[in-house]
């Protein structure tokens, strides 16, 4: 059976939603106030983060007892999507908020939710994820980083790499090797891991983009205490598959690009040649229909559903599309691509070529993604 | 929502008469009388038509859902001509509709139908099943034009999937009836019409074309395992999975937003996107079928000839042009709410 979607829309409280955001993002991120980016890990600002997690737009999903709001994936995305489309810089509390917390949620013990969550949620936290290893990125499952049991905890030793803002993360949620099973995907367990213990070395990658947005981190016999193994010893890779799968589909994985066809429409207008208007007719309507994919993925969670296929189809057809917006753009303007153009748009469509093959790797190349979504057709 | 009743009914409906054979044989007798009346029988053509005008009553949504179906099928029917098109053109001028199958004249630019003292004189080209339809329904110099296929002289022609598209030349034919078209029923409207009755057609095609890929590398082994297996064939079945699902979602939007308004983006983002995956999925299938999706003696061609067939009409290169030309008059500081909210945002195609 093929893969379906069905249609939603809005509520008329998420368009309200919608309205506030707007009316936010006109007064705090005006244009010139700040150097935009394109996607969800740009820069950081902990004053944003702060000001989002007051007003209630961090772990909006999360239970309201643990400082969250109670509110749904679609609530989550409105907000995603106006602050993304504007290239704000959202990379302080981004993991924690789409990722580390919601897992906490789902697999923490009671002490881990009142402690990490409240936080998360008014923005202070910034987390990052500890799965690839020098010998382990697509096949996850083999990764060697192990933690031993000791004396009122564990102790991890070992290396993961690649890993996105580990030289600003207060934690990692780090998935390592806690048994001894012949089986590959068994003996897995995650912790949360303060990145300020000793023993953890953070050695920055520089980005093709020159920024220091990966890192290496090696674990040189780290404690972590007892009370820090998230979920179910053993478990670790049921709770890291699921929680890859959550929100792969959401606009940071098809809104990218966005900003640059915005300045592009700004920058040459009317004077577009039938080429050029056809381009950015297409890629109008491919964005359109992409983030009514995303809208029905997000309805589908919301309504208790586990669309881990719909949102794999939602992230191939996004970052595909993201990618043939940047190359598109290039083909359309004549002009050599500087990061130090004295003109935004020229800066971000340079960075745009050298961030945009990132797209289709991090958070599951598309080709293992493809997998997925051909065992869903069967 | 739609009542799944309704699919359901012409799934089972059209699984039962639009088989390999029916439609294969279909092409050349150039009508299928079986497939007709079984759909006929159940009122599917006149769905969305209004009950006052001899149709069955239905939203544009129930309509274009049928029209999926019968694009899964592969049904040589002028069922969209029926009741979206040229129902749709009767209903909205006060007429009523017939109860055979009815057809419109798509209104190509080298047409040169015209109304002299009365009468019809002139070519259109390309219309569907011309022959077979008991009336053609046509916009004619601002008014709404029935007229018989017999009072005209048909020269056959056929789409790439061999479904009739005739040319009827008319020499001061009588007219059934003629009404001023009321506000909105141009030449433009029908295009937007026509154009979402394509893409639900191609929905329907591209699922189809789909399950079909998926079964035929499931079971063709090479190198003593299924074709399926290998990566570069997953990434081809994918491809396809992925612009049917994408296609249908659009197609169920537009069509929701039609019942709503004119829905003008959404229709045209519709086919834009049917016609890209007609491309894109079309190669993927073929390309995992191999040489078997060559052959007339497979389903595929039912459906990739459809789709081809089906880009190009009512609009194919124009559609990126006009949501493009549409987005620079938009004006890029509104460019995001076009792409959040569609015709809601005033972008104006």
């Amino acid at each position: 059976m093929a893969i379906q979607f069905v249609a939603t829309e809005l509520t008329d409280d998420e368009r309200a939603l919608q309205q506030e955001v707007r009316a936010f993002c006109e007064s705090h991120l005006e244009d010139g106030s700040f150097e935009p980016g394109l996607g969800m890990m740009v820069a950081r600002s902990k004053e944003l983060s702060l000001e989002l997690g007051r007003r209630g737009w961090l772990g909006m999903a999360l239970p309201t007892e643990y400082g969250g709001g109670d509110r749904s994936v679609v609530e989550r995305l409105v907000v995603v999507e106006e602050l993304l489309r504007r290239g704000a810089h959202l990379e302080q509390h981004w993991t924690a908020d789409r990722q580390s917390g919601p897992v906490i949620n789902r697999f923490g013990t009671e002490e881990q939710k009142r402690r990490f969550l409240p936080p998360i949620c008014r923005g202070e936290l910034c987390f990052c994820i500890g799965m690839s290893e020098p010998d382990s990125g697509s096949d996850l499952a083999s990764v060697k980083t192990r933690a031993t049991k000791v004396d009122g905890g564990w102790t991890l030793s070992g290396t993961k790499i690649w890993t996105s803002n580990a030289h600003i993360a207060d934690y990692m949620i780090v998935l390592c090797r806690t048994g001894e099973s012949d089986d590959a995907h068994k003996g897995l367990s995650q912790f949360i891991l303060d990145m300020h213990s000793e023993g953890v070395t953070v050695n920055p990658i520089t980005f093709l983009d020159g920024t220091a947005e990966f890192a290496e981190v090696v674990f040189d016999d780290v404690f972590i205490p007892e009370d820090l193994l998230l979920g179910e010893e053993g478990d670790g890779w049921h709770q890291c598959t699921s929680e890859l799968s959550f929100e792969r589909a959401g606009p940071e994985r098809w809104i990218s690009p966005f900003l640059l066809v915005e300045l592009f429409l700004r920058e040459y207008g009317s004077s577009l040649n039938p080429e050029a208007r056809s381009f950015l007719g297409s890629s109008v309507s491919r964005w359109w229909g992409i983030r009514q994919v995303s809208l029905s993925v997000a309805r589908m969670i919301d309504e208790g559903l586990a669309p881990s296929v719909q949102s794999a189809i939602g992230k191939d057809l996004g970052t595909e599309f993201e990618q043939t917006v940047v190359a598109g753009l290039q083909q359309l303007v004549d002009l050599e691509p500087s990061l130090s153009s004295d003109r935004l748009f020229h800066r971000l469509l340079a960075r745009a070529i050298l961030i945009s093959p990132s797209w289709t790797i991090r958070g599951g190349t598309n080709e293992i993604l493809r997998g997925i979504i051909r065992k869903g057709l069967a | 929502m739609i009542d799944s009743l309704v699919t359901e009914t012409a799934d089972r409906a059209l699984r039962a008469v639009a088989t390999f054979d029916a439609v294969q044989s279909a092409e050349e007798r150039r009508w299928s009388p079986e497939i007709w009346d079984a759909v006929a029988s159940i009122g599917l053509p006149w769905i969305s038509v209004p009950e006052g005008a001899g149709g069955v009553g239905g939203t544009i949504s129930e309509a274009v859902a049928v029209l999926v179906v019968a694009g899964r099928h592969a049904a040589p029917i002028p069922l969209a001509e029926t009741g979206l098109l040229a129902g749709w053109l009767a209903s909205s001028a006060g007429l009523s509709v017939v109860e055979g199958p009815m057809t419109v004249v798509p209104g190509r630019g080298d047409d040169d139908l015209r109304i002299v003292d009365g009468r019809l004189s002139g070519t259109a080209h390309r219309v569907p099943w011309a022959a077979s339809a008991e009336q053609i329904v046509a916009l004619v110099d601002g008014h709404v034009v029935v007229v018989s296929p017999s009072a005209g002289v048909i020269t056959e022609a056929s789409n790439l999937a061999g479904e009739p598209r005739d040319s009827v030349t008319f020499e001061a034919a009588p007219i059934v009836n003629m009404v001023p078209a009321p506000d909105g029923v141009d030449a433009d409207a029908l295009r937007f019409r026509g154009a979402l009755s394509r893409a639900a057609l191609m929905a329907g095609a591209l699922g189809a074309m789909t399950e079909l890929t998926v079964e035929y590398t499931s079971q063709r082994r090479q190198f003593g395992k299924p074709i399926g297996s290998f990566q570069a064939v997953q990434a081809l079945i994918v491809k396809c999975a992925e612009e049917a699902a994408l296609v249908d979602l659009a197609v169920q939007v537009a069509a929701r937003e039609a019942d709503r308004g004119e829905a003008r983006f959404e229709i045209a983002s519709a086919k834009l996107l049917a016609d890209e995956a007609a491309r894109v999925a079309t190669r993927a299938a073929h390309q995992a079928h191999g040489a078997m999706g060559m052959t007339q003696e497979y389903t595929l061609h039912h459906l990739s000839r459809r789709l081809w067939s089906w880009r190009a009409e009512f609009g194919d290169a124009v559609w990126p042009q006009r949501v493009g030309d549409a987005a620079v008059e938009l004006g890029a500081d509104r460019l995001y709410r076009a792409i959040a909210e569609g015709s809601a945002s005033g972008i104006a195609l």
